[in-house]
């Protein structure tokens, strides 16, 4: 008989998979989820059935993940519905396979034409297709899930996540039908062992609660990638919960679930010390979204079509055509090409294995805050490679906590990856009052600290110290303007550039009115800034004139002074600093003022300025620096000629 | 601007040279080179046209110089006159470089041939300009004082750095004479001297290479609407961190036409001979089903911009390229503060930059400086919103105060935007709740007391605040200090590339030990802190193997059961329930729900159902049969590359099924006799495509390593792959 070295779960070697994701809203139309809540004279009420919030939380995830998974695919599946209409149409089957189960948006890569469709189903309520007038009789959940099934293996194989979301309000749909229910679990489990990921998302009504034991327990199972801690609650959404409408408590029970949880690296060998190694996973909590880089498109035929890139290489001389096989790498030195045969690339570039290796521990203060190059990666526990890593990890959390301190460690993320020495920093836990970040879980970051390459030297030096009281006076404006709740929480700044590219994306692709102004969460309340500390900013400013005054007659003392104790070299620097004063008198927002570059315009002696000096001045304006010496001077001719 | 450099290299080609002293076994000279050539190949890797290179040899055999016909200039060649080095040159030079067979040739002649190359080749323009000796100093120097300051002088007027390369004790009292000589000219001219053995330890000290500072903003920083009377300090915005680029190795060839190269000597050919740059053309081709394999070219100029909306092309006319471009006005403006306790470090997404004053703007001085010393006073950190120019797009930053006794600053980071911050959830560390919400603060996965106190003492034990050795050999100095960490990856590089530029023939040199400082705990630390370790590690009692040597049963109420495996006895496998705890395997050997043939709608579930709950052997081998079955049949069905994802999965499902069970041999064989049938089109046409696809995805044999009744090597899973 057969026996194993080492166990090998299928969950932890599947590198053949796509990293891709795959998302299906199962949605149930039936009557009670159909039902309007009571009418109510409150404005704050509910008017939201539980089929209406469920599409609006599709229609919004939707919407989303265009812009943050532009690759990932998504569909609706409705069930419970009076017509049926299966997965594909060559399915020999036919619709009468998964009867009452309704493919309104066939899985894929959301299209124009389907946000478009859930838009007007969701806003306008146009039921085209009559695919919301509910079944006489039930659909049987073994029918939904096997479609759910077939929907998964066909359209999304070998993706690395697949998932489906069930939007339901019938905790017992079955009636207790066993063997109706045995099938169920059945397909459910098959949708666990195709690596199909089921999450049950309740819809409570007011008078009843929603109860897993009488038909759901047996088709939800653990998520195997979540940690062995986690109990995975199901949530239920509920009018009136928490004080939400039944469509915010959809969403924030969505939202928790909404990306499915990849890991950056996983059985990473984490070295407290010599001897003692635990296993960790990485995530990226914090990856910055950019709009989409733009492609080209084809327009010739009937439709707009994107034209796939795909790069030829030559040699740069001769223009030979190049095979892939022919090609290496070499580094530029003095204007040749210095050559490594693969082995000894890799040679160069080895610095051991993989690994998270403590050197030792420091005072958090010595962390500066300058000392910033990008961003953090999240750790936590795994038991995978070690047993007993969680609670070592924790321990280390609580003590890291505890003691102000952060770890130093020496890190390679992957095979042959460039080392980087990193800060092990502890995140607070979510419940604790003094968290400055309750958004993010507790547990330990790996954050990058510069090398002394990555350091760059400042301008010279200047400094023109400020007065106890002229601070005093700024005491009092930095004290009024606190932000809410004394935090930055990134849920309230959504990235305005991004927002408005596929804003305007949408319109275009929906032939809609493009908007013409954009929401910005991230400007300046000044309307409250001035309610609340313009007196005080009026003073300080006041303040600021005085000491400059005082600051000035000192400096101009001194001048004198120090010429008459020497009177050689100073004339040079007098006019300097003298010009600089002058500067300071004027508007002082640029370089050089707009009447002094008129002059130097009409005289013509702009052309005897350098470069550098055109640039400065050019950047003082907001003006393009690009270009030849000539280029720049006309730039500013032009400026000055449209400006002053 | 880049400086100008003008630097001449006199080097000692004395037949002494070829000696070897103090116990090396490589000659003087080939010794005392390996700094020359560093600094030489340093100039030529930075490829400047304005960093100039002369080199002039003592004691050869020749004498070739300007001066040959006065007295005293015999025996001194110069080998290179100042101009730009590249490889070419660099290698001629290489050549040049040979011990002579005489020892005769005065140093302080060759010091005034160098200032005299260095002079008429930069005239009166603005140069760095630089001498180095690098001789042993055995022969006979003409003893002139008056020609020392005279040289010193001229030197001095002509600014000109010196540097003298000398070297070793136990010398001779020749040597020591002419030290003391050298000695006084480079004190008089304020050079520098030192012995070779310096300046090659000094050489394992990475150099860093300055930057000048980038301008990132400058304008107004602002508090409040412009209109009525708000603050605004005109500030400037510069790097603070950047992260310094990794020399990137770049696509090459074999030129295939060597004679096109004008000679290059031969030695060089045999390091891997002439490369070639490769360009790069993109070609674009969309669907049409009409045409062969669905594709039709086309032309780049007959395509349009536009950006992807889902998998909809939105097409943005040219009129309208910045359409979907936020419009934005320059600006800096501050939002609001946080207490500086409310900010965590890894919350940020980027450099730093340092933001100062406007130059020469004392306003703009006396405002800033207020404002930061607020900020540190009321212990807060400000919230900014920054558009660096007119266009771009918003960020906002987090501003911290930097108070030093001659510098004052304001310190910034991006922070990020709500769809940067990915909602994952994580369990609690210092609890664990059950199903039911109860709470346990005591569990297997948490911390005991004893396990909390033994780490406490070690991290305590490990501390590096001030741990790095001071001027007076204590520990009171910061323990890998920003300043003393140098990027491996970028030093490396550059080392193992100037070496080989050098050395063609040589192979890779090892690590430089200061790029590895950091990678492991310092040897004495760890002592030091060994027996805090040793009773951490014996109160953590960690495993090494994880979940991997025990059955894990994914039991929702219950968290998780470990069973520990039997030494004997059936493979192990995963039970898994659903949270009611139903035994779904007992049910499906169930009648009802038994299934007698592998669906082939249904292939994966049903496949690893078999594998989970099946102990006969032939049973498990059955289920693959079919499964191969199913796989060559989809195969045979597809249209294009429709099915060719399918297959993966399920080729993948089947090989872990088989590793598990080490039917090894039975996959093999069925592996060998589909790429068989894959090549040889036996399996509706070309499929090659796919087998390309199994190659990347790493779906090979298995070989004896990952199952040991194999009869595959690795290597000959290796191979399988080459066709």
């Amino acid at each position: 008989m057969a026996k194993s070295l080492k166990k090998t779960s299928w969950m932890k070697m599947c590198i053949y998979k796509s990293q891709k994701d795959a998302l299906l809203f199962a949605i149930d139309v039936s009557k009670t989820m159909q039902k309007a809540p009571p009418a109510s004279d409150d404005k704050k009420a509910d008017t939201d059935s539980g089929l209406t919030a469920a599409l609006k939380c599709a229609y919004q995830v939707m919407q989303q993940r265009i812009i943050s998974n532009p690759k990932d695919m998504m569909g609706i599946l409705l069930f419970n519905t009076e017509k049926s209409k299966s997965n594909d149409e060559h399915d020999e089957r036919g619709s009468l396979g998964y009867p009452h189960c309704y493919v309104y948006v066939p899985l894929d890569v959301p299209a124009a034409d389907d946000v478009k469709k859930l838009k007007s189903l969701v806003e306008d309520g146009e039921d085209t297709e009559k695919v919301l007038t509910p079944s006489k009789e039930p659909a049987t959940i073994k029918d939904v899930l096997f479609c759910a099934n077939q929907i998964m293996a066909t359209k999304a194989p070998n993706f690395g996540s697949r998932r489906v979301f069930i939007i339901s309000d019938g905790d017992n749909p079955h009636l207790d039908d066993k063997k109706m229910n045995e099938a169920a679990a059945v397909r459910a489990k098959d949708l666990y062992d195709l690596g199909v990921f089921i999450t049950l998302f309740p819809v409570g009504h007011k008078d009843s609660t929603f109860d897993l034991g009488k038909f759901w327990n047996d088709i939800i199972f653990k998520d195997p990638l979540a940690e062995l801690t986690d109990p995975e609650t199901v949530l239920e959404s509920k009018s009136g919960s928490d004080g939400l409408t039944l469509l915010k408590s959809l969403i924030k029970n969505i939202d928790s679930k909404k990306t499915p949880k990849r890991a950056y690296f996983s059985s990473m060998p984490f070295e407290i010390g010599p001897g003692l190694t635990i296993s960790v996973k990485g995530y990226n909590l914090f990856q910055k979204q950019a709009p989409a880089r733009s492609c080209y498109v084809w327009l010739d035929d009937e439709k707009a079509q994107i034209a796939v890139g795909e790069t030829a290489r030559t040699e740069k001389d001769s223009t030979r055509d190049v095979e892939k096989g022919e090609l290496k790498k070499a580094y530029k030195f003095g204007g040749e090409y210095v050559y490594f045969s693969p082995e000894e690339q890799t040679e160069v570039k080895k610095f051991g294995e993989k690994t998270i290796r403590i050197i030792g521990f420091k005072d958090r203060s010595l962390l500066k805050f300058w000392m910033a190059i990008k961003k953090s990666i999240f750790i936590y526990p795994s038991e995978e490679g070690y047993v007993g890593s969680t609670r070592v990890f924790s321990a280390l959390w609580q003590k890291l906590v505890k003691s102000k301190k952060v770890g130093i460690a020496w890190h390679i993320a992957r095979k042959n990856a460039n080392p980087q020495l990193v800060a092990i920093i502890p995140s607070r836990s979510q419940s604790d009052e003094k968290s400055g970040t309750p958004y993010l879980p507790a547990g330990l970051w790996l954050y990058p600290i510069p090398f002394a390459d990555d350091v760059r030297a400042g301008p010279e030096p200047q400094i023109v110290r400020t007065t106890n009281e002229l601070t005093d006076k700024m005491n009092k404006i930095t004290g009024q303007l606190q932000m809410p709740r004394g935090l930055y929480e990134p849920h309230r700044y959504p990235n305005p550039a991004l927002q408005w590219h596929y804003k305007i994306l949408q319109a275009l692709a929906l032939e809609e009115e493009v908007p013409d102004k954009p929401d910005d969460a991230t400007m300046p309340k000044n309307k409250a800034i001035s309610k609340r500390a313009g007196g005080y900013l009026q003073e300080w400013a006041d303040v600021a004139d005085e000491a400059l005054a005082k600051h000035q007659e000192q400096k101009a003392i001194k001048r004198e002074l120090d010429a008459e104790d020497d009177d050689e070299p100073r004339p040079k620097k007098r006019t300097k600093t003298a010009a600089a004063s002058k500067k300071t008198d004027d508007d002082g927002s640029s370089a050089m003022t707009d009447a002094a570059l008129k002059k130097l315009v009409n005289s013509g002696d702009i052309t005897k300025m350098k470069v550098t000096e055109l640039k400065e001045v050019l950047t003082a304006r907001s003006l393009e620096t690009k270009g030849r010496k000539a280029d720049l001077v006309e730039r500013l001719e032009q400026w000055v000629e449209e400006n002053v | 601007m880049a400086d100008k450099e003008a630097t001449v290299y006199i080097v000692d080609l004395g037949s002494s040279m070829a000696d070897c002293h103090n116990g090396r076994v490589e000659p003087d000279m080939n010794w005392s080179m390996q700094y020359v050539w560093d600094r030489i190949s340093n100039t030529v890797a930075a490829n400047r046209k304005t960093w100039n290179i002369g080199v002039v040899g003592l004691k050869t055999d020749e004498t070739d110089n300007p001066m040959a016909e006065e007295d005293g200039y015999n025996n001194i060649s110069v080998l290179r006159e100042l101009g730009p080095m590249g490889m070419a040159g660099l290698r001629s030079l290489q050549e040049k470089i040979q011990p002579s067979s005489t020892d005769v040739g005065d140093c302080l002649s060759a010091i005034v041939i160098a200032m005299e190359m260095i002079q008429t080749f930069t005239k009166k323009l603005k140069y760095n300009r630089r001498i180095f000796l690098v001789t042993n100093g055995e022969s006979h120097i003409d003893e002139d004082e008056e020609a020392v300051s005279e040289i010193a002088t001229r030197m001095k007027e002509l600014g000109i750095e010196l540097t003298f390369g000398f070297k070793e004790e136990d010398k001779t009292e020749q040597k020591a004479n002419n030290e003391g000589l050298l000695k006084q000219l480079t004190d008089a001219c304020d050079g520098q001297f030192g012995t070779i053995a310096e300046a090659i330890a000094e050489l394992s000290v990475p150099r860093l290479k300055p930057v000048k500072p980038y301008k990132t903003y400058e304008g107004p920083l602002t508090l409040g609407d412009h209109q009525q009377g708000a603050m605004s300090i005109d500030v400037e915005r510069y790097f603070k961190t950047h992260k310094a680029t990794i020399p990137p190795a770049s696509n090459v060839v074999l030129q295939q036409n060597h004679a096109t190269q004008s000679g290059n000597g031969e030695e060089f050919q045999s390091s891997g001979g002439n490369f070639a740059a490769v360009s790069n053309e993109r070609t674009y081709t969309v669907n049409d089903p009409t045409k062969p394999k669905g594709k039709r070219e086309v032309l780049y100029e007959e395509l349009a911009k536009g950006y992807e909306y889902g998998r909809t092309a939105v097409h943005i006319s040219e009129s309208e390229h910045n359409i979907t471009k936020i419009e934005t006005t320059k600006g800096f403006a501050i939002v609001g503060f946080i207490p500086q306790d409310n900010f965590e470090p890894f919350v940020n997404m980027g450099d730093s930059c340092m933001i100062v004053p406007q130059k020469f703007n004392d306003e703009a001085a006396i405002k800033l400086s207020s404002f930061i010393h607020s900020l540190h006073e009321l212990e807060s950190y400000a919230i900014a919103r920054l558009v660096m120019k007119d266009g771009k797009e918003p960020l906002l930053v987090v501003l911290a105060p930097h108070i030093d006794l001659e510098f004052e600053c304001l310190y910034d980071v991006p922070l990020p935007f709500a769809e940067d911050v990915r909602s994952y959830k994580f369990p609690p560390l210092d609890k664990v709740v059950t199903v039911t919400g109860k709470v346990l603060n005591e569990h297997r996965q948490l911390p005991s007391h004893d396990l909390l106190e033994t780490m406490s003492e070690y991290v305590d034990a490990m501390d590096i605040s001030t741990y790095e050795v001071d001027d007076d050999g204590e520990r009171t100095q910061e323990y890998a200090a920003v300043d003393d960490l140098y990027c491996p990856t970028l030093h490396r590089i550059n080392q193992a590339v100037r070496h080989r530029a050098i050395y063609p023939d040589q192979p890779v040199p090892p690590i430089p030990p200061i790029l590895v400082k950091y990678a492991k705990p310092d040897e004495k630390l760890e002592e030091a802190a060994r027996t805090r370790l040793d009773d951490l590690i014996e109160t953590a009692e960690v495993k090494k193997g994880g979940l991997g040597s025990h059955i894990l049963i994914l039991h929702y109420t219950n968290l998780i059961i470990l069973v520990p495996p039997k030494a004997t006895g059936k493979r192990q496998r995963d039970k898994v329930m659903p949270r009611s705890g139903l035994d779904i395997d007992a049910l499906l050997k169930q009648p009802e729900h038994k299934r007698a043939k592998i669906d082939p709608n249904n292939a994966i579930p049903e496949f690893r159902q078999i594998f989970n709950t099946s102990d006969d052997e032939d049973v498990v081998k059955d289920a693959a049969k079919q499964m191969g079955q199913i796989i060559r049949d989809l195969i045979s069905d597809s249209m294009g590359d429709l099915n060719y994802e399918r297959v993966i999965e399920d080729l993948g499902v089947l090989r872990e099924g088989m590793v598990d069970f080490e039917f090894a041999a039975l996959f093999n064989a069925f592996l060998l006799d589909l790429k068989k049938k894959i090549l040889s089109g036996e399996l509706g046409g070309d499929r090659r495509e796919l087998w390309w696809m199994l190659k990347g995805k790493g779906l090979g044999l298995i070989d004896n390593l990952t199952v040991e009744s194999s009869d595959v090597t690795p290597e000959a899973a290796a191979e399988f792959y080459k066709k």
